[in-house]
C-alpha cells in the first residue's frame, strides 16, 4: 500500500515537473517571439511544410467526414421530417466542434509527428549541438519558426476542412438523397452566426497552439537515440490528442 | 601521475591567466596574449548518474599548436571539449579559455567566445535541410551582413580549400562520410576562428580520407595560424602532426608530452594506449562475476 503511494506520489511529481518544463519552454519562446518574427522566410517555409503539406490528409479526411454527417444527419431529421435543416446541423456542428477538433488530431499525427521526429533526428544528429557551438540560437532558428508555422498552419487548416466537409454533406444530402439545394445553403445561411465561426477560429488557433508547442517541444528534448525520437513522435500524438480534447471542453464551456 | 602530467598539475593557479569579465563585450574582446589559450585546472566532473567523469584534471592548452586529446573509450574527451566550448560547467576547478573563465561567463558572452571557436563533430552534423553552399555559408549569414558577392567568395574559397568545391550545390545526404567530414571543416573555419576543436575526425574514414583530413588539420593550423585541439584515438595518425598530447584515463591526465615522450612513458597504461593493447591498465573486460561461476552457475547476470 505504501509502495504504491509512494509510486503514485512520484509520477505526479514526474508530471508537476514536465509540466514546469513544459511551461518554462514556452516562456522561453514566447520571449524570443517579437525577434522571430521578423525572420519571415523561415516562417513561411514552416507554413508550406506543416500546413500545405498536411492538405491532402485534411482535405480526404474532411471530405468522409463531411459525407458521414450527410448520411446521420439525414437518417435522423427524416424521422422528424425536417431534413432541410441538413445544411445548417452539419455546418453548426463542423464549426464549433468536429472541424477544430478534427483537424487538431490530424494535425497532430502529421504535422506534428514530423515536427517532433525532425527536431528529435537534428538533436541525435547533433545539428542542435553544432548551431550552439556556431553560437547561434537553435530556439530561434529552429523551434521558433516551426512553432510558429503550425500556430498559423492550423486556422487555415481547420478552415478548409471545414469548407470540404460541407462540400460532402452536400454531396451525399442534395445530390445523392435528394434534399433540396436551395432548402440545404439557405438554411445555413440563416442559422449559422458570426459567433460560430470565430468558436472554430478560436478553437482551431488554441489548438493550434497547444499542438505545435508540445511537438516542438517533445522533439527538441527528445532523447537523441533512435529509440528516443520515437519516444518523442509518439508522446507528441498521444498528448497533442488529450490536450486537445482537454481544451475543447474547456472551451466550449467558456465561449457557450 | 608521472612526468609531463605532473609538472602540469603540480602548476598553481595564475590569476593573471583571467581577464576582468565585466560587460558583453569581455567574450569578444582579445585577451592578453597567454602562451596558453586553453586551461583547465583542477577540474572535478560527474554525469547525473553520478558517475566521475572527471577528478582533478589538469590540461594546459599552447596557443598555436594542435595538441592531441587521447584516452580509451568513456574516459571523457568529449565532454573536455563540451567543458573548454561552454556546454556544460564543470562541478570544481577552473576552465579558462583565452583569458575567460567559462564558468562565470553568460549566454551572450558564451556565444561571443563560441564565435571565435570551430568545432568539427564526429558526424559532421551538417544542416540535412540545407545543400553544401548554404551549409559553410551558415555562420555567415547568421553573424555577419556581408553582401551576397562577398558570402559567395568566402564560401567558395573555404571549400576550394577542403577541396570540394565542386560539390557546393550537392546535400548532405549525397556524400560519403570523408566528404561530409570536409564540409564541416569548411563550415567550422568560415568565420576564421581562433580555436579550431576536432571532436574524432578520423573516426570510420578509408584511409584516403584519412590522409586528407590529417593534412588538412595541419595545413589549416600553420597557414591560419590558430589553435588546433584534436580528441582522438587514433594514436598511429595523430602523431603524425601533434604537437603537444595529452592521455586522459581514470578522470585525469595520466601522461602528456611530444610524440615521442608519449612513446617512452614508462607508465603501463599509457603503453597500452600508445602500443594498441587489449589487455592491461585498462580490461579488456567489463567488471563481471567469475566466468565459471557465471557459465556453471546458470546465473545469466552478475
Amino acid at each position: 500500500m505504501i509502495t504504491i503511494l509512494r509510486d503514485l506520489v512520484q509520477s505526479f511529481l514526474t508530471f508537476l515537473e514536465r509540466v514546469g518544463l513544459l511551461v518554462r519552454f514556452a516562456l522561453r519562446l514566447f520571449a524570443i517571439l517579437p525577434s522571430g518574427l521578423l525572420r519571415v522566410r523561415p516562417i513561411i517555409e514552416q507554413v508550406y511544410n506543416t500546413g500545405a503539406m498536411s492538405l491532402v490528409i485534411i482535405m480526404t479526411c474532411g471530405l468522409f467526414v463531411g459525407m458521414v454527417l450527410g448520411l446521420q444527419g439525414y437518417d435522423l431529421l427524416t424521422r422528424f421530417g425536417s431534413e432541410e435543416y441538413l445544411g445548417t446541423a452539419t455546418a453548426i456542428s463542423l464549426l464549433r466542434e468536429l472541424g477544430p477538433v478534427v483537424t487538431a488530431l490530424l494535425f497532430a499525427g502529421r504535422a506534428g509527428t514530423a515536427l517532433a521526429a525532425e527536431l528529435g533526428l537534428m538533436r541525435a544528429t547533433d545539428q542542435i549541438a553544432a548551431m550552439e557551438i556556431m553560437a547561434v540560437d537553435p530556439m530561434r532558428r529552429v523551434v521558433l519558426p516551426r512553432f510558429l508555422g503550425g500556430v498559423i498552419a492550423m486556422p487555415l487548416l481547420v478552415s478548409i476542412f471545414i469548407v470540404v466537409a460541407l462540400f460532402g454533406a452536400q454531396l451525399v444530402g442534395v445530390e445523392f438523397f435528394g434534399v433540396d439545394s436551395g432548402s440545404y445553403w439557405s438554411q445555413m445561411r440563416s442559422a449559422v452566426e458570426l459567433s460560430d465561426i470565430r468558436e472554430g477560429l478560436v478553437k482551431g488557433l488554441v489548438f493550434g497552439v497547444a499542438c505545435s508547442l508540445i511537438a516542438v517541444y517533445e522533439g527538441y528534448n527528445a532523447m537523441p537515440t533512435a529509440e528516443g525520437v520515437g519516444r518523442a513522435t509518439t508522446r507528441t500524438v498521444v498528448i497533442s490528442a488529450v490536450v486537445t480534447l482537454i481544451l475543447d471542453y474547456i472551451l466550449t464551456a467558456l465561449m457557450l | 601521475m608521472s612526468g609531463p602530467a605532473r609538472s602540469v598539475a603540480n602548476k598553481r593557479p595564475n590569476d593573471q591567466l583571467v581577464n576582468n569579465q565585466s560587460g558583453p563585450a569581455a567574450a569578444s574582446a582579445p585577451a592578453v596574449q597567454s602562451p596558453s589559450i586553453a586551461v583547465l585546472r583542477d577540474v572535478h566532473f560527474d554525469v547525473d548518474s553520478g558517475k566521475t567523469v572527471f577528478s582533478a584534471l589538469d590540461i594546459e592548452i599552447r596557443r598555436g599548436a594542435i595538441t592531441a586529446i587521447m584516452g580509451p573509450s568513456g574516459t571523457g574527451k568529449t565532454t573536455l571539449l563540451k567543458l573548454i566550448t561552454g556546454q556544460v560547467c564543470a562541478d570544481r576547478g577552473q576552465v579558462v579559455v583565452d583569458g575567460l573563465d567559462v564558468a562565470k561567463l553568460n549566454r551572450k558572452q558564451i556565444f561571443a567566445l563560441r564565435r571565435r571557436m570551430g568545432m568539427l563533430f564526429q558526424n559532421g552534423a551538417l544542416l540535412t535541410d540545407l545543400d553544401v553552399f548554404e551549409n559553410v555559408a551558415f555562420p555567415l549569414r547568421e553573424h555577419t551582413r556581408l553582401p551576397e558577392r562577398l558570402i559567395r567568395t568566402i564560401v567558395l574559397m573555404k571549400l576550394h580549400a577542403v577541396g570540394l568545391r565542386g560539390a557546393a550545390d550537392l546535400y548532405p545526404q549525397q556524400l560519403s562520410g570523408g566528404m561530409g567530414r570536409r564540409v564541416a571543416l569548411a563550415r567550422a573555419i568560415v568565420m576564421d576562428p581562433e580555436i579550431l576543436i576536432y571532436d574524432e575526425p578520423f573516426a570510420g574514414l578509408d584511409p584516403i580520407s584519412m590522409g586528407v583530413v590529417l593534412r588538412l588539420i595541419r595545413s589549416l593550423n600553420d597557414a591560419l595560424g590558430i589553435t588546433s585541439i584534436v580528441v582522438t584515438h587514433d594514436v598511429r595518425e595523430i602523431s603524425q602532426i601533434a604537437d603537444m598530447s595529452f592521455i586522459i584515463a581514470e578522470g585525469k591526465v595520466v601522461a602528456s608530452g611530444t610524440t615521442a615522450e608519449l612513446r617512452d612513458h614508462p607508465s603501463p597504461i599509457v603503453h597500452q594506449f600508445v602500443d594498441g593493447l587489449a589487455d592491461g591498465p585498462v580490461p579488456f573486460h567489463y567488471p563481471a562475476a567469475e566466468y565459471h561461476e557465471q557459465l556453471l552457475g546458470g546465473k545469466v547476470f552478475a
